[in-house]
């Protein structure tokens, strides 16, 4: 505790102010394919202000006084460009350089301007942000991205959900592939570390045409991490507290080039959570522990005509899941509506038992690519993946030991991508995906297999092209075709063995604008098509849902998903770029859109329990997301963030099912630097209010939703060098006043409040100049 | 540096080919079936809840029989009531049956194995037929209900019912005495069955 003093009043001698506040950064990156460029020059001439850009070719210059400036940007291999910037308010800038040993005549620099989805609404999670996110899972990250929110099961389950849609209506790409795991399941998180990239990117649009199915909602891109080409070690260690839970955590990174042979970098990175049983406002949530590891390695080379890297992570995690929501039936449910607290609440524990889920995630990826010509280059990836689930359930006779239901999911993909320019200014990607896909029940399990072993094989085309229209305009069209076989074998309930197959051709559309109307205002428009080919589990899942109380049932005859929808993002400026407001406004339109309808009762030993059985109907989902910052003085800013989202079902003429309410997120945050910009403190004080549902289908639920919330948050940074190195330190409080709440979208909401006061405390040791370090390295 | 649109017919070819050789195995038509999967036997099935009273003074054996030979779905369970004379005392015990297996598999059994996490709670509607008292106890001395005795009174008709609680908190409030307000815990069994007392 002495040393947490000490390093947070040392950062109280931060002192003089420095008179300027501007921030100035971007990236370089090659104007052909938009590689970064690693450890660019980045200089402003005549002021002696300088710095370099990082491995992953970011930059940051801070405390710059307004004014007209001279930016002069240098990279080995490149001619230096200078540009004149007309600084008069926090500046992002692109800067691509032409990057050819043998052409460095032209260069451009340009105005940051979206390339990979044009016109489309979307924010990036940085390293920062997952910094300031310590402790906190994959969707509970990506929560504090406008628009996006997370559909619960307890404290430990988390599935991230764009626009209210989530499971297999909102793809994940991790490292550039199509994460595969059970995502089928409400109480199936994602099994991915976060902090296994740098960048995490949510796109809020339709994208099938670029990543395939499933892309209806929304796509989240863990983007590969840009490793080193050469230099010395760097990297960043890690160690957090968390108070709710009473656990830890750690993670570590390393990476760097391989001594004088340029072009090689490698990164090796870990991360692991341990916690015991989770508080609520009130009561102790028994059975809430989770442990959770994960690590990856990269090995890459690049240079400009040939590049290539192997990636590998593993991702382990183990969760208990709350005693008091595993019930028999309907009578249990009842007396859990009535009681208002968990009917069990046991001693805090960090055991395990079971309900429970183990689950692993293997991850190898091989890439290679090659500049068939100046401009045109082939990428090809291979990724394996191997998905290992097993949940265990409360039985009886010391069954216990023995998973209820164990899943083996193998998935081999492949594409080939030609990165092309057509003429001048037209350019996009070319490409083909394969995947072939095997589901496996592992046998031993004593109980009937919840979803089928199942074969899926998919290949898939598409094109996308880009054309820029004089420096504000850029326009984006695409178009893909992929089809899908899907073969299962199963057996009947009088065990007839049988082989269902089933054939999905799907076509995928999409265009796009981005106009930078003026400096300060932005303008993005996309329509786009996406598909989902119905899951094995709406197909043919068949049983009793414990968590639930409800027997649920797939159907075999269902059809593809369509989706087209329509975004508008909107970025603009005022008073002198005082206040910066994004507002996002999205539509979509969903035919055959899959959900549970309830279908009768049925009486088993258990009792009588509802039949749910997976319907298509058509829906039109809209909605609007606000992102907005006022600089109130030269230290303060006051962010305010709202979204709002409506689905309807346009057959029965009514709302859909367990969309998330509307919320608002408001916070005032305090920055200071110090006078050799290294040192820095910010603090945060927010809270987040979430409205009541008000919008819900008859006779779909079990409980009415619960009441408004409203959760007091606090978050500080602090950093300070230590020679090249640095070290930061950060303490966040989420719902201070322990308010005792109920989210709509979390299943568990029958059994048990929500988390109470959590605390999380961690301190980062970054050397080597860090993975992030954008900040001066003495002037050039 | 001019940027003109370069066609190179050799390299574009090569890619071209690249892919066409990715995309071959997407299309593959791969005739073989993959082998059968094992058929599951379903462990903890309770295909069958039988209620076996025997008059405590000699006579005749009434059963009750609730049977569901393919579990939840399938088929609707097939429900046996009996009748029971007027004005006596039975003793009655529950037999629990997984009937998908030869032999069948005894459930009842791991029901008295973990007697501490399981208590059966009975219940009547209707007229002529109550519930009277465990007849068995717990390592803790706390009821189980396998065993149980039950009362007739005048001619009636109605519906028993039989549940049986994982992991209840035995030591609750009226629980001992079979009143499972207080129980808590997670249904295993919940069935009805019809009887009539002439």
């Amino acid at each position: 505790m002495k040393f947490i003093l000490s390093v947070s009043f040392s950062f109280l001698w931060l002192g003089v102010q420095a008179q300027c506040d501007l921030v100035l950064s971007g990236r370089v990156v090659d104007e052909h394919d938009r590689t970064p460029l690693d450890f660019a020059s980045v200089e402003l001439v005549g002021t002696g202000r300088g710095v370099q850009a990082g491995a992953d070719g970011y930059f940051r210059m801070e405390g710059l006084c307004p004014g007209t400036y001279s930016l002069r940007v240098g990279h080995v291999g490149c001619d230096p460009v200078e540009r004149r910037v007309d600084l008069k308010g926090d500046q992002v800038l692109e800067i691509k350089l032409e990057h050819h040993a043998h052409e460095l005549h032209e260069t451009e620099v340009k105005r940051k301007r979206p390339d990979e989805h044009v016109g489309q609404a979307g924010r990036t999670v940085d390293r920062a942000d997952m910094e300031r996110a310590s402790g906190k899972s994959l969707g509970e990250v990506l929560a504090a991205v406008p628009g996006v929110s997370v559909l619960n099961s307890g404290p430990n389950i988390s599935k991230p959900m764009v626009h209210g849609l989530t499971g297999n209506r909102v793809l994940l790409l991790n490292q550039g592939v199509r994460q595969e795991d059970q995502q089928w399941g409400a109480e199936h998180a994602p099994n991915l570390d976060p902090l296994s990239s740098d960048r995490i990117t949510v796109v809020k649009g339709a994208a099938s045409v670029q990543y395939g199915s499933d892309a209806i909602g929304g796509v989240i891109v863990t983007e590969p991490v840009a490793l080193p080409r050469s230099g010395g070690a760097s990297g960043e260690v890690r160690g957090l507290g968390l108070y709710n839970g009473r656990g830890g955590g750690a993670n570590a990174m390393v990476q760097g080039g391989l001594g004088s042979v340029r072009g090689f970098g490698w990164r090796v990175q870990g991360s692991g959570r341990y916690l015991g049983d989770s508080d609520a406002g009130r009561y102790v949530l028994s059975n809430t522990g989770l442990r959770e590891a994960g690590g990856s390695a990269a090995l890459g080379y690049r240079d400009h005509r040939f590049n290539a890297g192997v990636y590998y992570s593993w991702f382990g995690r183990e969760l208990g899941i709350l005693r008091a929501a595993h019930i028999g039936n309907l009578t249990d449910l009842q007396n859990a509506l009535d009681r208002g607290e968990p009917w069990f609440i046991g001693e805090r524990s960090y055991d395990i038992n079971a309900p429970r889920q183990v689950a692993q995630h293997n991850l190898l990826k091989a890439e290679a690519g090659y500049a068939i010509t100046e401009h045109d280059r082939l990428v090809v990836t291979y990724a394996y993946q191997a998905d290992d689930r097993q949940e265990y359930d409360i039985r009886r006779a010391g069954r216990d030991a023995k998973p209820a239901l164990d899943l083996y999911l193998t998935t081999h993909a492949a594409d080939a991508v030609l990165k092309h320019w057509l003429g001048k200014h037209m350019h996009g990607r070319i490409g083909v995906n394969g995947l072939l896909q095997e589901n496996d029940n592992i046998p031993g399990t004593g109980v009937r297999p919840l979803i089928p072993d199942y074969t899926r094989t998919t290949g898939g085309v598409f094109v996308v092209e880009h054309l820029p229209i004089g420096e504000r305009l850029e326009l984006e069209a695409g178009a893909r075709l992929e089809a899908t076989r899907l073969d299962v074998v199963k057996y009947t309930t009088d065990n007839m063995l049988v082989r269902p197959g089933h054939r999905f051709t799907n076509t995928a559309f999409s265009a796009g604008a981005a106009w930078t109307a003026k400096d300060s205002a932005q303008v993005r428009f996309n329509i786009s098509s996406a598909f989902r080919p119905p899951h094995v589990s709406e197909l043919y899942s068949e049983g009793l849902h414990h968590g639930a109380a409800a027997i649920e049932e797939g159907h075999a005859e269902l059809a593809s998903e369509r989706a087209w929808k329509a975004v508008l993002d909107l970025s603009e400026r005022f008073f002198g770029r005082r206040l910066r407001i994004d507002v996002t406004l999205h539509a979509s339109h969903i035919t055959d859109f899959i959900y549970l309808r309830p279908n009768g009762t049925r009486l088993t030993v258990r009792g009588a329990f509802p039949v749910f059985q997976y319907t298509a109907t058509d829906a039109l989902l809209c909605g609007a997301d606000l992102n907005s910052e006022l600089r109130l003085h030269r230290n303060w800013r006051w962010r305010v963030a709202a979204s709002t989202v409506r689905g309807r079902d346009l057959v029965r003429d009514e709302w859909l099912f367990q969309m998330p309410s509307d919320r608002v997120g408001s916070g005032l945050v305090f920055k200071r630097s110090g006078p050799d910009q290294r040192s820095r403190i910010s603090v945060e004080v927010g809270t987040d209010i979430v409205f009541r549902q008000e919008r819900i289908p008859e006779g779909l639920d079990f409980a009415e939703p619960p009441p408004a919330y409203q959760l007091l948050n606090c978050t500080i940074t602090a950093e300070r060098p230590l020679g090249r190195n640095s070290l930061r330190f950060g303490l966040r409080g989420s719902n201070l006043l322990n308010a005792a709440y109920r989210d709509y979208t979390d299943r568990f909401r029958y059994y048990a409040d929500a988390r109470g006061t959590d605390i999380v405390l961690w301190i980062t040791y970054a050397f080597g100049g860090g993975p992030n370090d954008h900040e001066p390295q003495g002037a050039p | 540096m001019k940027t003109e649109f370069v066609f190179h017919p050799k390299k574009w070819g090569a890619a071209v080919l690249a892919l066409l050789i990715l995309a071959l195995p997407a299309c593959k038509d791969d005739d073989e079936d993959p082998p059968a999967p094992p058929i599951v036997n379903e462990e903890e099935l309770i295909t069958t809840v039988r209620l076996t009273m025997v008059p405590a003074l000699g006579g005749d054996t009434a059963v009750f029989d609730w049977f569901d030979l393919d579990g939840d779905g399938g088929n609707a369970p097939i429900i046996t009531g009996d009748t029971l004379l007027t004005g006596t005392v039975y003793n009655a015990t529950v037999l629990l049956l997984n009937e998908t297996g030869n032999p069948a598999d005894t459930i009842s059994n791991e029901v008295a194995d973990e007697a501490e996490a399981h208590q059966f709670f009975f219940t009547t509607t209707g007229s002529g037929l109550s519930w009277t008292a465990y007849g068995d106890v717990d390592a803790n001395g706390n009821p189980i209900g396998l065993a149980s005795t039950w009362t007739t009174a005048g001619a009636g008709s109605g519906s028993l019912s039989v549940v049986l609680r994982h992991e209840p908190d035995k030591t609750a409030s009226g629980v001992s005495n079979g009143d499972i307000t207080n129980a808590g815990g997670d249904t295993d069994i919940e069935v009805s069955i019809p009887f009539l007392v002439q």
